[in-house]
């Protein structure tokens, strides 16, 4: 934008209602009058083209073709406010704070005032400044040095110090909400892996301690045909903040297959998670919504499943009754893994 | 004074000429509808700010205060239904209007230089639309969403390296719960908006400075935006507005029973506009290629053509391409929807699990507006503990193998076999209906029509191959030979007794109607006492009575021991709610149907809750409801009769 600018590299003299003059007096007066009645009469503004000795003026130059100049109010360490005619081709007025101690621009002895407050009403539009967080005068200077560096034939050591430490401070204001921010939100993945477990024991509601749960059926009330018995499973469920004492957690496909075995599925579908149903009639498994098949053994029938039935683990040795490791699995991918 | 109050503010802030900017943007060849559709956009996303604000203002994230908090908004709160019914169809309303815009967008060209990065931010903001309707729809925490959007996050788990992750990002956890809620509504009303608002404005801001894409300059005289497209704009917009308003106030937004990760949801379907994505990975022929393939890797090329159409239609024949590409995939986008709503439509099963669907939604709203509201456990709880919702579940589940509930399966299902030769037909019941168990019918079909009544035992592979076993035979009993009599039981004058009999019976069993017990006829039900413990028939059964074997009758229910019973069946508040838990527990006790019995002891198959719940729904014991009886449904379907009364057809709906 400010390469493209056309002003960037006239002289006082070209900017046509500018007066070369130049008498700085006047623009003390007109500066501190409360409103300068015309164009044309800033003589001050002549001096401007020493531009060199005033990095930050580089984007200054926009105020020519500028519709607006922002109303800066209140800046850090503003001593002075002033109201300044429009200039040049600026077509609005604006009221414009001034910026007095800052050093680099202090040392441009004849513009000082006209210059700052120049650069005062650019702050809107300073490229460096926009990103700065906090609004700390240091960073408004160093955003004009940066750029005025860019132009000019190399800053001063102090300048470049100055940049650095704006710069650092920048980013670690700025880095510091944004980070803490992050990592809070990945806490799940950084707390992955930790039980939910509270009291670590490994039991919960009716959980043994190698987590085995009880189901509600019992081996002889299988069917002998091999037809499967749906049976919610009941547990303690822990949600963030909340214990939910024995819940339903899931559901789970029981049957008795032809060696008279147990064998027991979880009915989320491997694929995406709908729920597997029994069909009577084709006596398999199927899941209502992308149409996954399964065998009464919990092997895939169609190439929509990625995998196989969840099969759960069984507790050997408990007479009559069924106890099951109840897990879920990921969904979508041929391998079993655990969530 | 405001002229001047105006210009003072103008000259500070200059916003005359912002105005003055923003209403006169050149127009040439004329104002057009073609030009309406995207001020249509910004008008649909200003409704969403303005009513999503409201909605926030009422909404609790949380998994057992999600649903209920959006139960509250949609039924209680002033106005609720039609806040959160704008929110709701203009959501599905953006994306048609968003397709119609990009369509637009393409076939005139006007993704062409100079325009390539507008068109881009235009795809950008696709993105944010399409990501807020996915985070919306899990928010209400109902089972439609919840599953919908499991599968969602799945196909997000299976995306390539960081897809486990960011999906257990979003999710707050492995598994869906409180932080769930809270990451999406934090996306859906945080970041979500305000990067839509940012994208927006620069989306405006180089759409103004490139000016309209005009497609016919000669059309009409050049005019300027304000007022001439302000008014076809406007016009357009306010057609939107009546539409979603009309759809807020006649159907209003959908809320399905709440989440509930333990209870199927067979109904599960993605957002209509999600359905193609839908359909397409029911193919097999995609399925082969894994599951990032159709769901992940297809839609990001696809999506990558269209991105990459400023720069194909650099040359002529890439901008045909483009057109040709957009067609095709609408058409094909278009077909795949058509598709997946007519197998739906036809699938019974679907339907059926529509139906349960919105029996449960229906159900539920009556039991949170109950008088003791919604119990801080949550909304599922409530069904969870409603006999009319678990009932038809639990029948289905343990009842039905041998017996139908008025020919369905408790959950409005019928029932088929396969044969042998791969026909279906109905499946063949062992054991008798009991839709209206303890009805009048059913009573007096037990005292006239003993054996027609239990007949369907006879299909049951015990009757068929008793072996050794001494069994129940329906035809051949000292009750079948007492109620074979049909001369006398039937003979005029035994027509006031049985009737008497049948009411005495009826009253013993006390079923409640729909939650409202039923009086009797006091002296009838007492000449049915008289009846069926003295016995005082006319003609041939002069003389017997029920007691004469069933010591037990004439009271309410009274448990008989094992040593005590009389070797027939206990009458004694035969069909109550405390005949019913002692029979289902143990038919085979001596006090029931003894060793003849073939029927299972429920007292092992289903918890003590499980069976209170069945026991209450055939009772007709539950809060009363409006929701229609899938029999009564069949019914009115069967009769064919369009005349509904209001209310339950809109349980329907």
């Amino acid at each position: 934008m400010i390469d493209e600018n056309p002003q960037a590299d006239l002289t006082p003299e070209d900017l046509p209602e500018a007066d070369s003059s130049g008498e700085t007096d006047g623009v003390q007066e007109s500066a501190e009058s409360s409103m300068v009645p015309a164009e044309g009469e800033f003589p001050g503004f002549a001096e401007i083209d020493e531009r060199d000795e005033f990095p930050g003026f580089a984007e200054i130059d926009e105020v020519a073709d500028f519709a607006e100049v922002a109303e800066v109010a209140d800046f850090a360490e503003v001593a002075e406010v002033a109201e300044v005619a429009e200039v040049a081709e600026v077509a609005e007025v604006a009221e414009i704070a001034e910026v007095a101690e800052v050093a680099e621009v202090a040392e441009v002895a004849e513009v000082a005032e006209v210059a700052e407050v120049a650069e005062v009403a650019e702050i809107a539009e300073f490229p460096g400044f926009g990103e700065s967080e906090d609004g700390q005068p240091e960073d408004v200077v160093s955003s004009a040095d940066d750029s005025g560096a860019a132009k000019s034939d190399g800053p001063g050591r102090r300048s470049f110090l100055t940049q650095l430490l704006a710069g650092t401070v920048g980013t670690v204001v700025g880095l510091v909400p944004v980070l803490s921010g992050l990592v809070f939100f990945l806490d799940p993945l950084i707390r992955r892996g930790q039980s939910s477990d509270p009291d670590g024991s490994g039991t919960s509601g009716g959980k043994d301690s190698e987590g085995f749960v009880k189901l509600s059926v019992t081996r002889p009330l299988l069917p002998r045909d091999g037809t499967p018995q749906q049976v919610t499973v009941k547990d303690d469920l822990v949600d963030a903040w909340n214990k939910f004492p024995n819940v339903p957690i899931g559901s789970v496909w029981v049957r008795r297959s032809e060696s008279g075995e147990v064998i027991v599925f979880n009915t989320i579908c491997p694929h995406l998670g709908c729920s597997v149903e029994f069909r009577n009639v084709e006596s398999d498994f199927y899941c209502p919504c992308h149409l996954s098949a399964f065998k009464l053994d919990g092997t895939k029938d169609n190439p929509i499943p990625p995998r196989d039935m969840d099969s759960l683990v069984v507790k050997p040795d408990t007479g009559d009754e069924i106890w099951v490791q109840f897990k879920n699995y990921r969904g979508g991918i041929s391998e079993k893994v655990e969530i | 004074m405001i002229r001047s109050l105006l210009a003072w503010l103008d000259h500070r802030t200059g916003y005359a000429g912002v105005l003055h900017e923003a209403l006169y943007e050149r127009v040439p060849g004329g104002a057009r509808w073609r030009y309406v559709w995207g001020s249509t956009l910004v008008f649909t996303f200003g409704v969403q700010m303005i009513t999503g604000f409201f909605l926030w203002t009422a909404y609790s994230p949380s998994a057992n205060t999600a649903w209920e908090s959006v139960y509250y908004i949609q039924n209680e709160m002033t106005f609720g239904s039609i806040v959160r019914g704008l929110h709701h169809f203009t959501a599905q309303l953006m994306i048609v209007l968003m397709a119609v815009h990009l369509v637009q967008v393409i076939i005139d060209g006007a993704y062409k230089a100079p325009r390539e990065v507008n068109f881009w931010l235009g795809l950008v903001l696709m993105q944010i639309v399409l990501g807020l309707s996915l985070t919306g729809y899990l928010l209400p925490w109902d089972q439609k969403g919840y599953y919908a959007t499991q599968v969602a996050t799945k196909i997000m788990g299976n995306a390539p390296v960081i897809g486990v992750e960011a999906q257990e990002l979003i999710q707050g956890g492995p598994k869906y719960g409180h932080h769930t809620l809270t990451r999406f509504f934090a996306l859906h009303a945080g970041l979500l908006p305000a990067s839509l608002i940012a994208f927006l404005g620069l989306h405006l801001y180089v759409f103004r400075r490139h000016g309209l894409t005009v497609k016919d300059k000669n059309h009409a005289p050049e005019t300027t935006f304000w007022p001439d497209q302000v008014l076809k704009d406007g016009v357009a917009c306010l057609a939107v507005l009546l539409l979603v308003l009309g759809l807020s106030i006649w159907k209003g937004a959908e809320l399905s029973a709440p989440a509930n990760p333990a209870e199927n949801y067979a109904a599960a379907r993605p957002e209509w506009y999600f359905l193609f994505l839908f359909r397409f990975l029911k193919f097999e022929f995609v399925e082969h290629f894994g599951l990032a393939f159709g769901s992940i890797y297809v839609p990001g090329a696809l999506m990558g053509v269209v991105a990459a159409m400023p720069l194909v239609g650099r040359w002529a024949i890439g901008h045909k391409f483009n057109v040709a590409f957009t067609w095709m995939l609408t058409i094909g986008i278009g077909g795949l929807t058509l598709l997946a709503f007519y197998e739906d439509g036809k699938s019974e099963s679907h339907q059926a699990a529509i139906l349960e669907a919105h029996r449960d939604s229906e159900r539920i709203r009556e039991l949170a507006g109950g008088p003791n509201k919604i119990p801080v456990s949550g909304a599922v709880t409530l069904l969870r503990e409603d006999p009319f919702t678990q009932g038809p579940r639990l029948f289905a589940k343990h009842c039905f193998g041998c017996h139908r509930y008025d020919g369905h399966d408790g959950r409005g299902r019928l029932v088929y076999e396969g044969r042998p030769d791969g026909t279906q037909v109905r499946g063949t019941p062992t054991a008798v209906d009991l839709g209206n168990f303890a009805s009048p019918e059913w009573m007096r079909a037990v005292v006239v029509d003993y054996s027609n009544h239990f007949a369907p035992l006879k299909n049951a592979q015990w009757f068929r191959n008793p072996g050794d076993a001494e069994v129940l035979n329906p035809d051949e009993s000292e009750m079948a030979d007492w109620s074979g009599d049909a001369e006398a039981l039937n003979s005029a004058e035994n027509a006031k007794n049985v009737e008497a009999l049948v009411a005495f019976l009826v009253a013993q069993a006390a079923h409640s109607n729909n939650g409202q017990a039923v009086e009797g006829d006091a002296a009838k039900v007492e000449r049915g006492r008289v009846l069926a413990v003295d016995g005082d028939w006319a003609g041939a059964i002069n003389g017997t009575s029920c007691a004469d074997c069933h010591s037990t009758v004439g009271g309410p229910f009274k448990a008989v021991g094992d040593d005590d019973a009389d070797g027939y069946p206990n009458l004694s508040g035969y069909g109550s709610a405390a005949w019913l838990t002692s029979f289902l527990s143990n038919p085979a006790a001596a006090q029931h149907y003894g060793e003849k019995n073939q029927m299972p002891s429920f007292a092992e198959r289903m918890t003590a809750e499980e069976l209170e719940l069945l026991i209450h729904w055939l009772t007709g014991d539950y809060a009363p409801t409006a929701v229609e009886r899938y029999e009564d449904r069949r019914e009115r379907e069967l009769s064919g009769s369009k005349k509904v009364d209001g209310k339950s057809a809109s349980a329907e709906e």
